[in-house]
């Protein structure tokens, strides 16, 4: 099983920095004990070696005199003559072999190991030795002795560490308090005011998107008010139609006003659908799927085909007037919508018999589609108007949605498109121009 | 009466102005702000029948240049404008009365009346006049308790009279209530109208005033 660190900030830094009080004060043990180990060995090996010397000018062979001073090091004296007898021992029960080797060394002798000193003089071999458990005890002493201030210390450093973690911190939970107690449509900012410096890009970022949310959130409710307030007119002239035909007196009244009512109900129909085509256009671009080479001028052919009979039932001439090969990245369904809206209000506003003309240009780094008609054309004050949603120009009697062009714009910021109306130099009318990027990348 | 009609939207426009001419009044329709102001400032109306978003002025704006010319006119706006503040402010720009589309027909109606009758300086819903009660509402007069049918064109001749008893009005004014813009006038059509009604409410209740037009006498207290 794979062990995983814990969630909690405190916890993870509590449990690291006990794990690094543990190791510190371990090596400074270990530290601490090998060097008084080593000081130990110098000064005790000194005293060994002295009080070797002391013996050295004789020793009175007192087979029962009391042994020297040695009680504090637990040091063993023995002597011994040349000839290897032995003729003192400070210790009855310390009693250790007789070694040859001069100098020092180390010797095993009842289960413990011993540090010996032999010194040669003319009669005798004196011999001083000590038990290494004593300097071992020593030097853990002093080890001890340096690591006890930082075990005192590990539980103040804990606590200190709990209490900065929370006290930094603080601000995280109060950003999560505030959002908690948030009301579904409360998309105000967060204050970053008191953050620490890392958390404070994770704010500004969700500031950011609360931002955004909130933009697309006022533009839905534009659209939403905006919907209501279209959708009436066509109601209320269903309602009126609809009483026109209930007063209707004769056959000739009856047939102008089911006639009425049928208009009326073609444009609320068409309203409803440009709306959704409106409101689907842009969840699918919020949805951001990714772009498909397309071959322009077959979606063109296509939507040309399509407008044909309505083209024809104003005796409008519609066609092709230039087809380059060109190759856009675009998502298919949305460029015949946009192409769909475009034909249809050309051939709405053309002249009755007159002509609609559809271009496929491949320029430098972008190709261009333009639509051009003989109609009146838009004055250039409202160019920028029309391309809002339901706005209709002035005196033109249209009972279109208002939404054509408002799709056509949004489909083209898809695409990363540039949409400009201009004047057709060629028939006089409107001239509406798709500026297609050739790498297409969506702005 | 004569009722201008200000409203953009075409297929709205084309319904009520038939259906008001139905109702005998005669009805100008215009379709934007500035064509709303200029026929306001050359003909006197009986009401006003407002749309707020027209194209080249907004409704608000005809309405408060209208009354700053202190012009009586009654006015009813009817839009989709739907906001409390946006009928507030209707209201408060001198509108008489609001209605949002889609609006019951018989209701537009009867605010219609309501309006006029108000502008009349009554508050009682039917006429009466000694012998004589005509009931707009309901289009029907009767002459001592029997029922009278009166036609559209006939109505529309005597309400303006009768709504102000004493005034006299010349056959151009009544002519001018009785047809919009686009009709056609016949010649002699008042005499034709005053006559009928004459016939079928009595002689005495429109007199002639030589060279003037025609009154319905005040009442004697």
């Amino acid at each position: 099983m794979k062990w995983q660190a814990p969630h909690s900030l405190r916890a993870r830094l509590l449990g690291f920095l006990i794990a690094a009080i543990a190791a510190t004060a371990a090596l400074q043990a270990g530290v601490a004990y090998r060097t008084a180990r080593a000081e130990a060995d110098a000064i005790f090996d000194w005293q060994m070696q002295q009080t070797a010397q002391s013996l050295r000018p004789g020793l009175a062979p007192a087979p029962d005199g009391a042994p020297p001073d040695d009680e504090n090091f637990d040091f063993v004296v023995q002597v011994w003559t040349s000839e290897g007898l032995r003729v003192f021992e400070s210790a009855a029960r310390a009693a250790l072999p007789q070694r040859a080797v001069l100098g020092f060394s180390d010797v095993r002798a009842r289960g413990t190991t011993y540090r010996v000193f032999s010194l040669q003089t003319r009669s005798q071999v004196i011999q001083v030795a000590q038990d290494m458990a004593v300097r071992r005890e020593m030097a853990a002493a002093l080890a001890l002795r340096t690591v006890a201030p930082i075990a005192l210390m590990v539980p103040v450093l804990m606590l200190l560490v709990w209490w900065v973690v929370g006290t930094s911190l603080a601000p995280v939970a109060r950003v999560g308090a505030q959002l908690a107690q948030r009301q579904a449509d409360d998309l105000s900012e967060v204050a970053e005011t008191g953050l620490p410096d890392e958390l404070r890009p994770m704010v500004r970022e969700l500031n950011l998107l609360l931002e955004r949310v909130r933009q697309a959130f006022d533009a839905q409710k534009n659209f939403v008010a905006d919907a209501a307030h279209e959708l009436r007119s066509p109601l209320a002239a269903l309602s009126l139609q609809i009483q026109g035909l209930r007063r209707a007196g004769d056959d000739a009244a009856r047939d102008v006003a089911v006639a009425r009512l049928s208009a009326g109900v073609e444009r609320a129909t068409r309203l409803v659908e440009q709306l959704l085509v409106l409101a689907r256009q842009q969840a699918s671009a919020a949805a951001g799927a990714a772009p498909l080479p397309v071959v322009l001028a077959d979606v063109v052919r296509q939507a040309i085909e399509t407008a044909l009979p309505q083209a024809h039932a104003r005796g409008v001439d519609l066609g092709f007037e230039r087809a380059d090969d060109a190759t856009i990245p675009a998502h298919a369904d949305a460029l015949r919508i946009l192409l769909r809206n475009l034909l249809e209000n050309a051939i709405r506003h053309a002249r009755e018999g007159g002509r609609v003309d559809v271009e496929v240009r491949r320029g430098a780094g972008a190709v261009v589609l333009a639509v051009s008609d003989d109609g009146p054309g838009i004055p250039p004050a409202e160019r920028a108007r029309v391309l809002d949603r339901f706005y209709r120009v002035a005196g033109t009697g249209s009972t279109g949605s208002g939404l054509g062009l408002a799709i056509v714009k949004s489909i083209a910021d898809l695409h990363g498109a540039r949409l400009a109306l201009e004047d057709s130099p060629t028939l006089g009318g409107l001239r509406v121009v798709v500026d297609f990027p050739e790498d297409g990348r969506p702005a | 009466m004569r009722l201008l009609l200000v409203e953009d939207d075409t297929m709205i426009g084309e319904s009520v102005r038939d259906l008001l001419a139905g109702e005998h009044y005669a009805i100008d329709w215009v379709r934007d702000g500035e064509s709303a102001d200029t026929a306001l400032r050359a003909h006197a109306y009986d009401l006003v029948l407002l749309d707020l978003g027209l194209p080249r002025r907004d409704g608000l704006d005809v309405l408060r240049a209208l009354r700053a010319r202190k012009d009586r006119v009654p006015v009813l706006i009817a839009t989709a404008r739907d906001s409390v503040r946006a009928r507030i402010e209707g209201l408060d720009a001198g509108a008489d009365d609001y209605v949002l589309k889609p609006y019951a027909l018989d209701e537009l109606l009867a605010r219609i009346r309501a309006l006029l009758r108000r502008a009349a300086g009554r508050a009682e819903p039917a006429y009466a006049h000694g012998g004589v009660v005509v009931d707009p509402a309901r289009r029907e007069a009767s002459v001592d308790g029997r029922t009278v049918v009166l036609t559209a064109r006939e109505w529309a001749v005597l309400e303006p009279l009768i709504a102000r008893p004493g005034a006299v009005l010349s056959r151009t004014q009544l002519e001018e209530k009785l047809y919009g813009w686009s009709e056609e006038i016949s010649s002699n059509a008042v005499e034709v109208y005053v006559h009928g009604l004459r016939r079928k409410l009595g002689a005495d209740l429109i007199r002639t005033v030589r060279g003037v037009g025609y009154t319905v006498p005040k009442e004697a207290p």
